[in-house]
């Protein structure tokens, strides 16, 4: 495998690390007998903690719907999945609400902020909705970080829509969840943009100890991550370690031609 | 037909939205069709009674009213002598008459002293049981009256008192109480709307009516074969000369369509405009409805027009599914309206007036008005929103949101706003400070609307700061999703301006008159306690009826009471010196009067009045026609001789009790008018010279022979104001209800589709951990700050009303403003519950939606 690290790299990646949330024989149907669908097929994973998985695969492969599923936003048919030492798999709304709420923060492709609230009233949402006061240090720390402290008072229309996903990015890390789950975040972004958001999921990963799983389609994108996972139809097929753009795309080729063929 | 296809399927896709816009549409069609309904079958039964109940020609003696009715001042019925239905007999082209004897001026009770006469306000009638009675009655058990102790009831009093063959009941008339049995029930065979009848036999009905025989209230006379009615009058008149009121039964039926119509049509303007308010809410919700249906498809229109629809397509699309919403609701509204009409009747069925569903009148011009007025309203409502739906550009199409509200209109609009609010305040402000009823009204009627209008366009505006407000007071205490609350209910100013101005016009109607009632109350009740010495009042029938003269003597007879006084109405013709003449009233009462009642006098004396020959006048006709003490006027009673008296006080018209009452002494009307002529006693006021609640339970005893008589204390009388002008404003509430409905339908339309418009947002919320109960209360406190924001502005505008109509009032005698504070804090806070349920059911939607399809919405 090429490496070619033009990035910060977390240190050491041979260490067993302590798992963040853990899929087993996940498997997610829609409709019955004829019409049903297997979006999920017995999917097992583990994600790792303080790493930045991302997650890949063509148009319907499933790659959203595990996300969706590991994110307590949907509800699997049959299969197990923690969150840490929680079983989320199961629980009904109102824990699930306040698991969200507490432990997990989103990055969504599109429509992340209220357009109702400033930024960095977008950014203390979550907390606000949990009756918590924000960690003043961190916050500053994390705006800092994402480049946003001259614009905290705008509002979601007055930021380019780059600056709408840094401060997406700033309100997944500012209440400092357990995980971060991305679903295409750069994909509405141009590729300068779109760098710099990865650019900080980066480096929370790396400095902050964030753990990020991230659905992407784009080869460059994922490259930022420490592990690649690749689904087809609903099955994780491969992975890959400290992937680079090219890596990623010559996989991908690969997977196209295969499926093209069989 | 591309456009019609586009818009029925619009409409079709978006039935749940047009929904609550058609039930205002159908609302306010169905309370029009209803109040129409209700009045035409009111007219049709009343016609059929009085077809059915006049004979072919009716003499009566002058004095009688055109509708035939007997009632007089005096308390007995204007009668003629019996040798009249002879004189009738005998006349050409006569083929039957015979005499009538029947008065309402009575009361009848039953054996327990509960009064048997209708409460709905219908005449209790007492007469002698006739040929023409009977055809339009059959006895259904018992037999008719013979006698001096038989008495024939019709049935829906028998039914409704539960009266039996053999029960005693009593008669209560000026000539004394007769008691008969109940020989005989007798039914209508046309729908009675509701009169008690009580047939005696002639004779008996003489002497306890007019106490006398030989003598006729009327004559019945029926037309020999082939003599028309207007012939037969001729004839008759002819017969007996002047001196006689002679009616054909089409006269008789028209004079009393009159008399019913002049009610019945007070009745059906108010109703009316009460649907005119519920309409004008009912636009509100319309164009609001519209306005954030073009909102949200403005990518589609966008899309529309790119592609080459012509911005008249475009507007005529928006304008063909209002016509559809406006023919929807307006159908089922008349639907609805008749049985509105229905329930009406059964309404006025429980407070005792019978009407028959048999007699339903249904003109064609009701459902046509009821479409029409639908139609009409709906499609101008839709217009704004469908013009600005022409305007979008085919740019739209490529936007990522919705055009922005544009910020130059709503300036204008504020701008218009604020000069139609200044203007209205102004004119306000002239009302107040008239000093001419008639000029006062006309600036107070403009300030209702200009300051109404003003207040609706500037809605947005003040939306933007009392929401803030609001927010700053009540919603901070919710935290973020207080906070969530107040900025969603201040995203778009237009839209929540227009939802509140809604509810505002219904508010502010309620808080301007429980203004006035309540200052009508307490200015009635200051002027009591400043001008009225009596501690003691005593009325017949509310003041309606006059009292007997055997309930007079047995007040007088009253141990303990002091300055008892009598007061009695004695019309009059005044020739003032200048030889301008006026048809006036005078107030004939005893020596005891001014302790009973303080006037203030402006120059001579009251007590003055009690000398021979004395009169005092008011100081509104002393000014206008320039009376002075000293004059001496020309009084030519109605009921006796022409008088001079002498003007010896001018009282101040500067009150509210007596205002304009012209006085005399009792003993200066009986010498010009003879004693059988002299009216009776409007009421009877008295002091306590005892200890007064003795007095008061003796007194109450004296009269409690005949229900029809009140004795009241200061504090009932009081209390009797109070609840006389509640009830009346608690119909008047009743009705402003329909508006309010409306209004709050327009709460839930607009939650429901700010909802519908937020899907996404409300997904990203709940997948950030907000819970479902959080995201109800989101929404209830957003719709809780809409409607307390309609009620500030409703309550306060009404206020304004309510306090400027007082000052204006105060010219006539309404001296204190009294403004409701519970009335005013129950409805302030009664709306905010209005908010909680309005958004009972979108906060119920909202919160179950799916959170992943939520968030995918596009």
């Amino acid at each position: 495998m090429t490496t070619a690290v033009t990035i910060p790299r977390h240190g050491g990646t041979g260490g067993a690390t302590a798992v963040a949330a853990r899929a087993r024989q996940v498997v997610k149907a829609y409709g019955a007998g004829e019409t049903r669908v297997v979006a999920l097929d017995h999917v097992d994973v583990d994600i790792a903690r303080g790493r930045f998985t991302a997650i890949m695969g063509p148009s319907g492969s499933g790659k959203s719907t595990l996300m969706h599923c590991l994110a307590g936003l949907d509800t699997v048919t049959s299969g197990h999945i923690h969150l840490a030492d929680t079983e989320i798999t199961g629980l009904k709304d109102k824990k699930l609400t306040r698991l969200r709420r507490d432990r997990i923060g989103f990055i969504f492709q599109a429509f992340n902020l209220l357009p109702t609230l400033s930024a960095i009233e977008n950014i203390t949402l979550p907390m606000d909705i949990a009756g918590r006061k924000p960690d003043r240090q961190w916050l500053e720390r994390v705006v800092e970080t994402v480049g946003l402290a001259g614009r905290l008072k705008h509002r979601p229309n007055q930021l380019s829509g780059g600056q709408q996903q840094r401060v997406a990015v700033a309100r997944a890390l500012a209440a400092r969840p357990e995980i971060i789950f991305g679903d295409e975040p750069t994909g509405n972004l141009d590729s300068r943009a779109g760098a710099e958001v990865l650019g900080f999921l980066r480096r929370s990963v790396d400095e902050l100890g964030q753990t990020i799983v991230m659905v992407t389609h784009d080869p460059v994108a994922a490259s930022y991550a420490d592990r690649v996972l690749y689904l087809a139809d609903g099955r994780i097929v491969d992975e890959m370690h400290r992937p680079t753009a090219e890596a990623v795309l010559d996989r991908m080729k690969d997977f196209d031609a295969r499926g093209r063929t069989s | 037909m591309t456009v019609l296809r586009t818009s029925l399927r619009n409409f079709f896709a978006h039935k749940g939205r047009m929904a609550l816009s058609a039930v205002a549409v159908l609302l306010s069609v169905a309370f029009v069709c209803g109040t129409l309904v209700f009045t035409d079958t009111m007219n049709t039964t009343f016609d059929k009674l009085f077809n059915a109940t006049a004979s072919d020609v009716t003499v009566s003696a002058k004095g009688a009213s055109d509708t035939g009715e007997t009632t007089s001042r005096t308390g007995k019925p204007p009668v003629l002598p019996a040798s009249v239905v002879g004189t009738v007999r005998g006349t050409k082209g006569v083929a039957e008459a015979e005499g009538t004897v029947f008065s309402t001026s009575v009361t009848v009770v039953d054996h327990d002293l509960d009064k048997l006469s209708p409460s709905s306000g219908a005449p209790t009638i007492v007469g002698n049981w006739n040929g023409n009675d009977a055809r339009t009655m059959k006895i259904v058990s018992g037999t008719a009256p013979k006698g001096p102790d038989q008495v024939m009831v019709d049935a829906d009093t028998v039914d409704k008192h539960h009266l039996k063959l053999g029960d005693e009941i009593g008669v209560i008339t000026a000539v004394g109480t007769h008691h008969a049995r109940v020989s005989g029930v007798a039914a209508f065979t046309v729908t009675n709307p509701g009169a008690a009848v009580f047939y005696l036999d002639t004779r008996t009905a003489q002497q306890i009516l007019v106490g006398r025989t030989g003598v006729y209230t009327g004559v019945n006379v029926t037309a020999a074969p082939g003599v028309g009615d207007d012939r037969l009058k001729q004839n008759v008149t002819a017969a007996l000369g002047a001196g006689y009121q002679v009616q054909t039964a089409k006269e008789v039926a028209d004079a009393n369509r009159k008399e019913l119509g002049g009610f019945l049509d007070v009745m059906k303007y108010a109703m009316l405009g009460f649907a005119g308010i519920a309409f004008l809410v009912g636009i509100f919700l319309i164009v609001n409805t519209f306005s954030m249906l073009v909102a949200q498809r403005t990518r589609e229109i966008g899309l529309m027009r790119a592609i080459g629809s012509s911005r008249k397509q475009v507007n005529r699309s928006v304008l063909v599914e209002a016509l559809l919403l406006g023919v929807v609701g307006s159908a089922l509204g008349v639907g609805a309206g008749v049985g509105i009409a229905v329930g009406l009747m059964k309404l006025m069925g429980a407070m005792g007036m019978h009407l028959s569903t048999a007699d339903l009148t249904v003109a064609w011009t009701t459902p046509a008005l009821g479409l029409l007025l639908g139609v009409v309203v709906t499609v101008l409502a839709a217009y704004l929103p469908a013009r600005r739906a022409g305007k979008i550009s085919p740019m739209a199409a490529l936007r990522e949101a919705g055009a922005p509200a544009d910020a130059r209109a709503g300036a204008v609009r504020a701008l218009i706003g604020l000069v139609l609010t200044g203007a209205g305040g102004w004119s306000l402000r002239l009302a107040a400070t008239a000093d001419q009823a008639k000029d006062g009204s006309a600036w107070l009627g403009l300030g209702v609307v200009l300051t109404l209008v003003g207040l609706i366009a500037v809605g947005p505006l003040l939306a933007a700061g009392l929401v803030r407000v609001l927010g700053a007071l009540l919603l901070r205490v919710f935290g973020p999703v207080g906070r969530m609350a107040e900025r969603n209910a201040l995203r778009n100013p237009r839209r929540t301006g227009a939802t509140g101005a809604a509810l505002m016009i219904g508010l502010a109607l309620v808080a301007c008159l429980s203004v006035v009632g309540s200052s009508m109350v307490a200015s009635a009740t200051d002027e009591l306690d400043r001008s009225v010495g009596a501690d003691f009042i005593v009325q017949a029938g509310d003041g309606a009826k006059p009292l007997t003269p055997a309930m007079v003597k047995a007040i007088r007879d009253t141990p303990g009471l002091t300055n008892v006084s009598r007061l009695k109405e004695v019309p009059a013709e005044l020739t003032l010196p200048d030889g301008g003449v006026h048809k006036q009233s005078l107030y004939a009462t005893d020596p005891a009067y001014p302790k009973d009642v303080r006037r203030t006098t402006l120059s001579g004396r009251q007590s003055d009045v009690y000398g021979r020959d004395a009169m005092s006048v008011g100081s509104d006709f002393a000014g206008k026609y320039g009376v002075k003490v000293g004059d001496t006027l020309k009084v030519a009673f109605e009921d006796g001789r022409a008088a001079r008296l002498r003007v010896v006080a001018v009282t101040s018209d500067d009150t509210a009790i007596d205002k304009g009452k012209m006085y005399t002494a009792i003993t200066t009307a009986g010498r010009y008018i003879p004693a059988d002529r002299m009216p009776l006693d409007l009421g009877v006021l008295a002091g306590n010279g005892g200890d007064e609640q003795q007095v008061y339970a003796a007194l109450r005893k004296a009269v409690a022979a005949d229900p029809s008589v009140s004795v009241m204390d200061r504090a009932d009388y009081k209390k009797d104001l109070r609840e006389q002008i509640g009830q009346l404003l608690n119909m008047v509430y009743g009705l402003l209800a329909l508006a309010i409905v409306v209004a709050v339908l327009g709460v839930v339309n607009t939650l429901a589709l700010s909802v519908v418009e937020r899907t996404r947002e409300i997904g990203l919320m709940r997948a950030l951990g907000l819970s479902r109960r959080q995201l109800r209360r989101m929404i209830r406190l957003e719709s809780v700050v809409i409607a307390l924001f309609g009620a500030l502005l409703g309550l306060g505008l009404g206020m304004g009303w309510g306090a400027t109509a007082q000052k204006l009032l105060a010219l006539e005698g309404m001296k204190v403003l009294d403004i409701p504070w519970p009335t005013i804090t129950g409805v302030f806070v009664g709306s905010a519950f209005v908010g909680l349920l309005a958004a009972l059911v979108p906060a119920f939607r909202a919160a179950r939606m799916n959170v992943l399809n939520a968030i995918a919405t596009d």
